[in-house]
């Protein structure tokens, strides 16, 4: 029976359905398997990185990431904070790429910490930009670029 | 909208730079293009690389049509004629 006509079958039983909906995505859409196997990077609208596995799209660029979990890059820190499964709205993605796996996936300079640390190390640093803009602002009379 | 679509689609290989409105810049292989302008890089490499270190080992990638602020094209890849004719053909209505 054809994948299609399968699935028209299945649409009272929604767990199947989805599984055979999803299969039918990779079927058509993706002559490159790969990148259901393969860790995505998704970069977001307001600069959060996602790393996870893809197991769904769609045209808006709705994502479904399994095992996702969140970069964060302070300076040379950076931590991956698990989540578990995202869906991600298509509006807020910006990028996904596919990760070179022969390729480091970060500078070597760039240490791994926990946590806490890197929670600690992003508090400080946007402090640190409130500082300068304030600054900026009551220094603003003074007319510089 | 159609016009630079079918642009695009016939850039489908060559080398270009894609701004994005977050600022970040990335030039790779144009691999395809959609009607969102959605556009699908390959080879790709940042070009500020110490500034975005999480890109390092991204060599695909798809990059989302509503987020590109610019894309700089070959030199090569523009065909004044033809697109004179293709404005004038879709000015006067197809």
């Amino acid at each position: 029976m054809p994948l299609n006509v399968l699935v028209l079958h299945c649409k009272n039983c929604l767990v199947t359905y989805l599984c055979l909906r999803s299969l039918m995505v990779v079927k058509h859409a993706s002559r490159d398997l790969s990148i259901f196997i393969e860790k995505l990077l998704v970069l977001l609208r307001d600069g959060r990185k996602l790393l996870g596995l893809l197991r769904s799209f769609d045209q808006f660029a709705n994502v479904i990431l399994e095992g996702a979990c969140e970069r964060v890059i302070v300076g040379d820190l950076y931590c991956d904070i698990p989540l578990g499964l995202y869906v991600i709205r298509g509006e807020n993605v910006v990028l996904i790429g596919e990760l070179d796996l022969e390729k480091e996936e970060l500078p070597s300079r760039m240490n791994p910490v926990s946590e806490a640390e890197i929670k600690r190390a992003q508090k400080a640093e946007r402090e640190a930009t409130d500082l300068k803009g304030s600054m900026r602002k009551r220094m603003e009379f003074l007319d510089f670029d | 909208m159609q016009l630079f679509f079918s642009y695009f689609k016939d850039l489908v290989g060559r080398e270009v730079t894609v701004e994005l409105k977050n600022d970040l810049a990335i030039r790779g292989t144009l691999h395809s293009v959609d009607q969102y302008l959605n556009i699908k890089l390959e080879n790709t490499r940042v070009v500020d690389q110490d500034k975005y270190p999480h890109m390092l080992s991204v060599r695909n990638c798809f990059i989302r049509g509503s987020v590109v602020r610019y894309v700089q094209l070959p030199p090569e890849g523009v065909d004044i004629e033809l697109l004179h004719d293709a404005t004038r053909r879709e000015a006067r209505g197809g």
